[in-house]
């Protein structure tokens, strides 16, 4: 157990010429026995980090501390910590079991008697289920069967750190969603600091006691699953979690109002935003805050026609034309609606995120649960 | 009716025959029969006796004497080179030739191969370019060289040489291998807590043995199958079993086609049974199932 502290970390690849900036100045703070997670798009930059903790890249300039200690110069194999990579790496010319003992026998995670690596080996491949595959070869397994040998090796021994570089991201849906649920469960994960790295914004959200969204080498916002989720920073973070995406409308702060589109139908401003009257503003309405009230107007709310109504198990994604403008929405389907009728909508002022007008990705307008720590640093 | 089609109906995979297939399968027909025929002729060659040897008749009375008369007393008092003896040494110029490539050219190789510096380009190239310039080119320096420090007929001195031909050959093939190789495999071992030698020896080395096998191979082909390094630079103690061939066409005496053929086929043996014998490393594969796709 140990706290991650990561200054100002800079990596780059290739030559001078056409550099990649894989990791531009992260810094963050992880408490002891954290479960942070970082979550961004492939190419973001979240290997990078995980490896640069793990020692097993040599970073540019910044500083790595786990436990207090600075670690920038020390080798991998003194910084105890553990990793499941992306690719599993297991040793194809070992056995499960020779793969979980690995660690446990190379005198640097601690002494370990024949006797104990078989109790220690024992225990992880009984909470991870994979008990009947102590001698299959890494060839002779499946996918999820890879990830959970990729786990145990994780697990087996103790370590400071617990770095997970997507570890799900290779197996189906629903073994996913088990898997999720069995990680959450292990007590070692509960106990252990753990770097997690995702493209999954549901395993992030699910997971995670905090969540950094990482964009081209930079965190772009730290903070817990509840604020990202409420209070995204930026049009990047509202957009990268939840499916179906985010709707981001171009709008104008009228009195009270945001007139939205060809300015025929508005929101409310959210008490906090910071914004005035005459401002153009861009608008973020998630598909699940989205309420259909009915199918005839009062007066209020938001008016269109729906062009296409899909289900989607539980919930219904429409597609809402509002005098040119889309709207998705997702309903329960209680409603009842069907592709050409009339719908009325309303949303709840707190639901509505106005993010500054302009193309690309740009800032909330209010308040952001930055961290005081991304704060110091910057 | 059998009769209803006059074409029969294929079964899945199976083609009709086409003028382009038949001609070239009998082109391949050919030039396999082509590049056999010196083959079969030697030893054809190494079965006739003393009279028949320079006859091109197919008729003749085969006899496997010329075998014994190479490996017997008699061939060296016809030589003055004891074949046996330079088929040893062979054996121990090749073989060590081998080993020091080996030695040094799996580390580095798996340093070209893991590690991008300045000038390591360079480096790979440089080591390539040993091959470039024909041996000739060298050789006589080589000589001189090797007569002033004491090395010339020597086996150190024929292995130290035959290390030029076998080193790159081993760097260049074992460095694609390494290239290979998954690097996340030796980053789960440093973290396992082995040290970047024993990440070397326990993950990273296993898995490139068909690669080790394949360049052993080639390289000992490669030494044992050179000429001027041996004749040159080494006389009756270091000699190859290359050299000792050829004086069965006896200089300026009589030329005794038939033992000289003997000789090869004796000679050619040993890269042979060696090629055999680790077939079955040479097939690539040990690395699937360690990461995805």
């Amino acid at each position: 157990m140990a706290t991650v502290t990561i200054s100002d970390l800079h990596k780059a690849f290739g030559k001078t010429s056409n550099k990649i900036r894989a990791v531009d100045g992260v810094s963050v703070d992880i408490a002891n026995g954290e479960f942070f997670v970082i979550l961004g798009p492939s190419g973001a930059g979240k290997t990078t980090t995980l490896k640069s903790v793990a020692g097993l890249i040599d970073i540019d300039a910044g500083t790595v501390n786990i436990g207090g200690i600075d670690v920038t110069n020390v080798e991998p194999y003194h910084r105890n910590v553990a990793m499941a990579f992306e690719s599993y790496a297991l040793y194809p010319q070992k056995t499960v079991s020779e793969n979980l003992a690995s660690p446990l026998k190379s005198g640097r995670t601690g002494k370990y008697s024949e006797s104990e690596q078989k109790q220690r080996i024992d225990q992880v491949t009984t909470t991870l289920g994979i008990n009947q595959l102590l001698n299959r070869f890494p060839r002779e397994l499946s996918n999820g069967q890879r990830q959970r040998v990729a786990l145990g090796r994780v697990l087996v021994r103790p370590a400071d750190i617990y770095l997970l570089d997507e570890p799900l991201s290779h197996l189906d849906a629903k073994l996913r969603a088990a898997m999720r649920a069995e990680l959450k469960q292990l007590g070692a994960m509960s106990d252990t600091t753990t770097l997690y790295v995702t493209h999954d914004y549901q395993e992030a959200l699910a997971l995670g006691d905090r969540i950094a969204v990482m964009r081209e080498g930079r965190l772009v916002q730290i903070g817990t699953p509840q604020e990202i989720w409420r209070r995204p920073a930026d049009t990047f973070v509202a957009r990268a979690l939840g499916q179906p995406e985010i709707n981001i409308l171009d709008g104008v702060v009228d009195d009270g109002r945001i007139r939205l589109g060809d300015g025929s139908f508005d929101v409310p401003v959210p008490a906090d935003a910071r914004c005035s009257r005459g401002d153009r503003v861009r608008v973020g309405l998630r598909p699940c805050d989205i309420h259909v009230v009915g199918k005839h107007s009062n007066g209020s709310g938001m008016q269109g026609r729906v062009v296409l109504a899909e289900r989607l198990g539980r919930n219904i994604e429409l597609t809402v034309d509002l005098s040119g403008s889309q709207l998705i929405v997702l309903t329960s389907g209680r409603e009842g609606v069907a592709e050409g009728e009339h719908v009325v909508m309303t949303i709840a002022d707190s639901d509505v995120h106005v993010f500054g007008a302009g193309e690309g990705d740009t800032p909330r307008l209010g308040p952001v649960a930055r961290e005081s720590t991304l704060e110091a640093a910057q | 009716m059998a009769l209803k089609s006059s074409k029969r109906e294929l079964l899945p995979g199976q083609k009709r025959l086409s003028i382009g297939s038949v001609a070239a399968d009998a082109g391949l027909l050919f030039w396999f029969l082509f590049s056999l025929f010196p083959i079969a002729w030697m030893v054809l060659l190494a079965l006739k006796n003393a009279e028949q040897q320079t006859t091109t008749y197919f008729q003749f009375s085969p006899t496997w004497s010329n075998f014994a008369t190479v490996l017997s007393d008699k061939g060296t008092e016809m030589t003055s080179v004891d074949f046996k003896a330079s088929l040893l040494t062979s054996l121990i110029n090749c073989g060590g030739a081998v080993i020091v490539s080996l030695v040094i050219g799996i580390p580095a190789a798996y340093a070209a191969g893991r590690w991008q510096y300045r000038g390591s380009n360079d480096l790979m190239f440089q080591m390539l370019s040993f091959r470039f310039a024909p041996e000739l080119m060298v050789i006589v320096p080589l000589f001189v060289i090797y007569n002033q420090i004491g090395l010339f007929d020597t086996k150190v001195g024929m292995i130290w040489v035959l290390q030029l031909v076998t080193m790159p050959l081993v760097v260049w093939i074992l460095r694609s291998y390494f290239q290979d190789l998954p690097e996340d495999l030796e980053q789960a071992a440093l973290l396992d807590g082995y040290t970047r030698r024993r990440a070397f020896l326990m993950v990273a080395l296993p898995m490139v043995r068909p690669g080790i096998a394949a360049a052993a191979l080639l390289a000992f082909i490669f030494a044992w199958n050179n000429y001027v390094f041996p004749l040159i630079l080494a006389d009756t103690n270091a000699g190859t079993v290359t050299v000792a061939i050829t004086k069965f066409l006896g200089g300026g005496g009589q030329a005794y086609y038939n033992l000289t053929a003997a000789a090869a086929i004796i000679a050619a043996l040993p890269p042979l049974i060696l090629a055999l014998t680790i077939q079955r490393y040479l097939v690539r594969g040990l690395s699937f199932g360690a990461v995805k796709a």
